[in-house]
């Protein structure tokens, strides 16, 4: 069984258990062993713009702790994945190495950081999950929206194509929904800069939301809580602002896979998505 | 318009010391920043060349104390296509966290740094949420992390709350 050290971060074990429980109950259903981090914290992210030292810190402290139960660690939220790369990164550096050691922190082993999603895609692979499928989704016109921080910086990651994003379209095809091409695919969903303008940030986010409306999408798709609270929690403000009627339901990646391996409604937390999901599971009864 | 008396010759040596900032006098103004920025598609007041080039002819005031610095919203879009190799989110990191030092710090992440201070976590944890984790079968979780405040008191990031 593949095991690996869970970081949860800060917003997701609060405001989006759906999106945990959802990550979870598939990583059993796949025989995947989720271990958690005892006393792992905020991952340092919200402090980066005011003093990137300290928030590197703050995400080599979380290291540190997962690299105590020698298992890679695996994140649900991209800005937490992209703070604990780069802190992982900067280990390698002997001035970064001596602070950490300064502020009373012991040199973690190595350890690799990965995004959740990134991971089952890597380590599980497209033709594992398709064996797994029971319920292939194929009623289902699904937008993926892969956020920033999953591939970019490249220079970071070396995962995926930072231009031209595939691979969660290609988990998105494995559950049997179609996965839709659209224009500015790597659009930001305005996340970073909701507190500080917030006109801007639901500017941002309306892009998208039109696109998932003028291609028919039955869902945006994220993997990040963040881009989840711009296209999710605040599309009624999009509307508002824009004159719009979306109504489109957002789901966290491993709600849909979690569907198409047979898992049901429960299991994946589909009550607490805040635009119900009528639509999408009528055409998914529709083709049982 | 752009008073070149009042330049700080220091000020770029200053970003070229932050973390993040190394790259800044690579810069040949090209704007494939610019043109790349999903915030600048939205609003032109933001632009990642701009604050750049302002930069490296010292307009300190007019970089520190322009609301629109904080517009960045760190998506590297910019980053991946620089043709200089500047990993240009990181530097207009280092300018704010620059602009922080100088006392211009917005206070949304003044907050956020308060409650990471206080919890160790954004987001309050209450009765209610382990209730609901505990319903849902979600393992436990610390309501507080202490050992953050350690590391911020460590550092001079608390400095920012008293300006």
């Amino acid at each position: 069984m593949n095991k690996y050290a869970i970081f949860l971060g800060c917003t997701v074990p609060v405001r989006a258990q759906h999106y945990e429980l959802s990550a979870r109950n598939v990583a059993k259903v796949i025989g995947i062993d989720l271990v958690e981090i005892p006393g792992a914290s905020c991952c340092g992210f919200p402090l980066k713009a005011v003093d990137a030292e300290t928030a590197l810190l703050v995400a080599a402290r979380n290291i540190s702790l997962a690299s105590r139960l020698n298992l890679d660690v695996v994140t649900l939220c991209n800005s937490c994945t992209a703070m604990l790369s780069d802190a992982q990164a900067q280990l390698e550096n002997e001035e970064f190495r001596h602070r950490f050691k300064q502020v009373g922190l012991s040199y973690p082993n190595d350890v690799k950081v990965r995004h959740f999603v990134r991971m089952l895609y890597e380590d599980l692979g497209i033709e594992s999950i398709r064996k797994a499928v029971k319920k292939p989704l194929n009623a289902l016109k699904i937008m993926p929206h892969y956020g920033c921080h999953y591939m970019r910086p490249s220079s970071l990651y070396g995962f995926d194509n930072a231009e031209v994003p595939h691979t969660l379209d290609e988990l998105v095809r494995v559950t049997g929904a179609e996965s839709l091409n659209y224009n500015d695919k790597k659009m930001c969903c305005g996340g970073s800069v909701l507190g500080i303008d917030e006109a801007l940030a639901i500017t941002m986010a309306n892009h998208k939301l039109l696109a998932a409306k003028e291609n028919g999408a039955d869902a945006i798709v994220t993997i990040c809580p963040f881009c989840t609270v711009m296209y999710e929690d605040n599309q009624r403000k999009a509307e508002a602002r824009f004159q719009k009627q979306y109504g489109i339901p957002v789901m966290y990646y491993p709600q849909l896979l979690g569907l198409s391996l047979g898992l049901d409604a429960n299991a994946v937390g589909l009550r607490f998505n805040r635009i119900k999901l009528d639509s999408i599971m009528e055409k998914l009864a529709v083709k049982e | 318009m752009i008073d070149l008396r009042k330049s700080d010759p220091q000020f770029k040596w200053e970003i070229i010391k932050k973390e993040g900032g190394e790259g800044l006098l690579k810069c040949f103004g090209c704007s494939d920043c610019a043109a790349s920025c999903p915030v600048r598609y939205f609003d032109e007041r933001y632009n990642p060349r701009k604050i750049i080039r302002l930069t490296l002819l010292g307009m300190k005031d007019a970089v520190l104390k322009s609301p629109f610095l904080w517009f960045c919203a760190h998506c590297h879009a910019c980053t991946e296509r620089c043709p200089q190799g500047i990993r240009v989110a990181e530097l207009i990191n280092a300018i704010k966290n620059y602009a922080v030092e100088q006392g211009y710090c917005p206070d949304g992440y003044k907050m956020q740094l308060d409650l990471l201070m206080k919890m160790g976590r954004l987001y309050e944890v209450e009765d209610f949420d382990l209730k609901k984790r505990q319903r849902l079968g979600l393992p436990p979780i610390d309501k507080t992390i202490p050992e953050v405040a350690r590391i911020l008191k460590a550092t001079n990031i608390l400095k920012v709350l008293e300006k």
